[in-house]
Order: C-alpha cells, then sequence, then structure tokens
C-alpha cells in the first residue's frame, strides 16, 4: 500500500535517523511512504504562540499539496506536525472564509481530501491485524520500556477526536505487546517533558523531565519508548542534567517506537542507527541479548 | 500562590474578556472555578498563576495583570488545561493570543527568552520554507546575548548558554544528528505571502 508522507523538518535534520527508521520498518509492513513534494516547515508551537494565521497556513499549504498527490491518506510520525496539521485540517473545514484567504496564495489548492494518520495509528493497525507479530519475529522477552506519548499524542485544543484513551493510552503499549517487550504500567506517559522549553526555559523543562525520570525508574523501566521526535531529543539530550540536579542514579535510553520494532525484525544497529543516541541505546539491547 | 485580591475593572471587562474570548475561540465565561485545570498544571507551582486565575484576570479586565504574568510565557502548552476542563475552556489557547497581544503591542515579554525562541523558530522558517536548526539557534543566541548586554553586565550569563549550547552542537556533531545542508523549498514563494498576509 503506497501511502503520502510528511517528515517534517525534524527529521530531516536532528532526527534524521527516525525518518530513515519509518521509511523502513514501515515499508517491511507493507506501508510504502511517499514523501510529499516541496513540503513546508508546520509551523509547530512556535507559530500557535506567535500568529494564528501562521499556526493554520503553514500546515494548510502541506495539505494542499497532499490533496493533490492523489493519494487517500497521508501519515506524519511527528507528534508535533501532526498536531498542527490535524488542527488546521479541523479549522479550515469549519472555516470557508480561511480557507478561501489561504487557498488565494497557494498553487495546490486545499481539498480537505487527505485523511490524516499519526504513525501509531497506523502501527496499531498493523498490531491489531497480526502483522506486526509476523513480521517482528525476534521477541523483545527482558525490555521493559515506559511508553511516553507527551502531550501532543492524545491531547488537542480543539475538539478533535481520537481513537485512544486521552488519560491513559494504550496503542504503544499494544504495539510493545506485539513485539514480546514488557510495557510497565506508569503515571507519567502524557506529561509533559518540556522539550518546548529546555532552551529557552530549562530549569522548567528539567524539573518536568525529572518527574518522569523517576516514576520510570520506580516502576522498573528500563528504557523509554516514544514515537515524538521532539520528546526523544529533548529526553535523549538532557536527561542526563535532570538526573544530575535531582540525584536520580540513571538515565534511561530513548527509543523511538520504530527502533523497537526494527530490532524485533532484526534490523542492524548501523542501519537503524541505533548509534545516534545521547544515552548509550546498543547495551541494553545486547545485555539482552537483542543485538 | 499569593491571596492578592482581585479587583474588576467595570470600564474595561467587557472589552479584555470579549477580546480575548474572540481571538482565542474560548468561551471564557464557562470558567466556574472548579480548577481542575490547576490541579494538572505542569508549570503551576513556577508560575505561581494558574488557567483558572488567569481566566479571571481577563475576565474583571486586569489587562496589566494579563499580560504580565509567569503562566503567559511558561506555559508549555502540553493542553492538559483543556483537556480535563468540564466546560472545554482551553486556557492554552488563551495563553498564545495573550503573547500575540503583547508582541502587538510591543509590550516587553516578561520571559523575553521564550518569545525570542518562538520568534527566532519562525524567521528562520520565513527564510527557508523549513526549519534551519543552526539558524534558528543562531538567531536566538544573538537576540538572547544583546538582550543580557541591554540589561547590563550579563557578559556571564552569555557565556554559560554558549557554552551550554556549545556542547550540545558538539556532541550533536559526533552523533551525526546536525546537519549542514540548506533545505530551500522551491515554493518560498508562497511562504513569503502567507506569512506578509499574516502580517495584515
Amino acid at each position: 500500500m503506497e501511502i503520502a508522507y510528511y517528515p517534517g523538518c525534524s527529521l530531516h535534520a536532528s532526527s534524521a535517523l527516525y525518518d530513515k527508521q519509518c521509511r523502513d520498518v514501515l515499508g517491511r509492513l507493507g506501508a510504502d511512504l511517499k514523501e510529499i513534494k516541496d513540503w513546508n516547515c508546520c509551523g509547530a508551537t512556535s507559530a500557535a504562540k506567535t500568529n494564528d494565521f501562521l499556526a493554520i497556513a503553514m500546515p494548510a499549504r502541506n495539505l494542499g499539496i497532499a490533496d493533490a498527490s492523489g493519494y487517500a491518506e497521508m501519515v506524519i510520525p511527528c507528534a508535533s506536525c501532526y498536531s498542527r496539521t490535524v488542527l488546521a485540517q479541523k479549522a479550515l473545514e469549519s472555516d470557508p472564509d480561511l480557507r478561501e484567504k489561504i487557498n488565494a496564495e497557494l498553487s495546490e489548492k486545499i481539498q480537505g481530501k487527505i485523511k490524516l494518520l499519526s504513525i501509531l495509528d497506523l502501527l496499531v493497525e498493523k498490531a491489531k491485524s497480526g502483522e506486526i507479530g509476523a513480521k517482528a519475529t525476534k521477541k523483545l522477552e527482558g525490555l521493559r520500556p515506559a511508553c511516553y506519548y507527551g502531550c501532543l499524542q492524545t491531547r488537542y485544543p480543539a475538539d478533535i477526536q481520537i481513537t485512544d484513551n486521552v488519560e491513559n493510552p494504550q496503542g504503544m503499549e499494544m504495539v510493545c505487546e506485539a513485539l514480546g517487550a514488557q510495557a510497565i504500567d506508569w503515571g507519567y506517559k502524557t506529561d509533559c517533558c518540556g522539550a518546548s522549553a529546555s532552551v529557552n526555559d530549562s530549569d522548567v523543562a528539567i524539573r518536568l523531565m525529572s518527574n518522569i525520570q523517576k516514576d520510570a525508574l520506580a516502576r522498573g523501566a528500563n528504557c523509554f519508548v516514544t514515537t515524538c521526535p521532539m520528546c526523544q531529543m529533548n529526553m535523549d539530550a538532557y536527561q542526563g542534567k535532570a538526573a544530575a540536579k535531582y540525584g536520580i542514579g540513571q538515565s534511561l535510553p530513548v527509543y523511538f517506537i520504530t527502533e523497537l520494532i526494527g530490532v524485533s525484525m532484526d534490523i542492524g544497529t548501523a542501519e537503524l542507527q541505533l548509534d545516534r543516541h545521547f544515552i548509550e541505546a546498543t547495551e541494553l539491547l545486547r545485555g539482552l541479548k537483542l543485538l | 500562590m499569593s491571596s492578592q485580591t482581585l479587583t474588576i475593572e467595570t470600564e474595561t471587562a467587557g472589552s479584555l474578556a470579549q477580546e480575548v474570548a474572540a481571538r482565542s475561540g474560548q468561551n471564557l465565561n464557562a470558567c466556574y472555578q472548579c480548577r481542575r485545570c490547576a490541579a494538572g498544571c505542569p508549570v503551576g507551582d513556577d508560575t505561581g498563576v494558574t488557567p483558572d486565575r488567569l481566566i479571571r484576570m481577563v475576565l474583571l479586565g486586569d489587562r496589566e495583570a494579563a499580560l504580565n504574568n509567569l503562566l503567559v510565557w511558561q506555559c508549555v502548552a502540553c493542553y492538559t488545561c483543556g483537556t480535563r476542563c468540564p466546560n472545554n475552556i482551553h486556557t492554552a489557547r488563551i495563553t498564545e493570543t495573550l503573547k500575540q497581544m503583547v508582541k502587538e503591542q510591543h509590550l516587553e515579554p516578561m520571559t523575553p527568552k521564550v518569545a525570542y525562541f518562538h520568534n527566532a523558530f519562525l524567521t528562520s522558517t520565513s527564510h527557508f520554507g523549513r526549519l534551519n536548526e543552526m539558524e534558528f539557534m543562531g538567531i536566538y543566541e544573538i537576540k538572547n546575548a544583546q538582550n543580557e548586554l541591554k540589561k547590563g553586565g550579563g557578559i556571564k550569563a552569555i557565556i554559560v548558554e554558549l557554552k551550554n549550547q556549545m556542547q550540545l552542537g558538539k556532541e550533536m556533531m559526533k552523533l551525526k544528528r546536525m546537519h549542514f545542508s540548506i533545505d530551500k523549498i522551491k515554493g518560498l514563494a508562497e511562504i513569503k505571502r502567507l506569512f506578509a498576509k499574516a502580517k495584515k
């Protein structure tokens, strides 16, 4: 099945490993990702905090390109890009004047056709159908991930229906189960890690992360798993700081969900780019004889 | 949290509440101060002002307090308050609106670094159509350093800040997570037109 794909800026830069993993892993699961042409930045949290028009108009241009691509669905792995794009689509649906105003500047007009999927929507479907279980044959015995959803995978500042539970989502746990990993039950899976504040308000960001770290460790997790590149980067790069400041004994590797599926499919370390983590990410897997 | 008394500004109350409600799309009048938002706010301890309190400031017409409080700037846009609100009020949308009002009225942001960060993000995006992470951080750090200098005697703070950033940059380079190529889109003219429209 071919599906339109919006990587977003992060997956073309600091989280390029996630882009590669998405293509590899989803490809092996039968979803052939077709990157839409000439996409632009979604504006992320910054546009929302700066200008209401841009917050809609930036993802709107991508929606127009996706509508013209001819594909029925588009997957957006980054939780922030997904959130902004879904919000824009919803706003444009209910505001024809705004759609008109934006369409006037676009060569590919917004038609409102494309169905948007988060990476978790796609993966949960593949877990339920048994495709993940069938393709990911190396069972991740001994891996106890704390499934970390962060803010944007389940919460939207508008009336957007999600299929998972907002306060206690289970999608990633379902994928982990298909991989044979023992996801832990914990209390901070949808708490904010402070990613958007890590540079400009670091004391707050570090404190938020320390809460997440402490709970995951207390519940016996040996790693985090996430779908969001903002969370991954923040928790990977700054967990050490939180550990030092708050006297936490250990920092845990932070895996993208695609990495766990990839390991289970026996895709190698180099191909998955598992060596690009701030917190060493291969040792745990080697210790469990998974690499 | 302070127990300072809020007083209603009868002259301005209606107009501020109406402006914020219209721009944010949130029905502030529906707030009955149950404080579920306050209980879930991850930065409430840092800001002193919680979402319910901010809504109250707006409803009472206290423009000064509504535009000058730490919640407006330190809100991490996690959307917990709005998701849990029994009346569906998204206070994160209200903090977004108030931040925009501060900018439009050329007021000094209470936490300048937050404003510089988001402005720098959009500036870089407007240059290429996509975010250039290195340019983004460069613009942010220059703006930040300028402000520290303006405040006077901020050299030490600038050095600490730059050292932290350079440490991160060095590590990113080692891990091949730093990208030097310029990713410029063909339809940049469309982005520029959208940015121009946004200014109107």
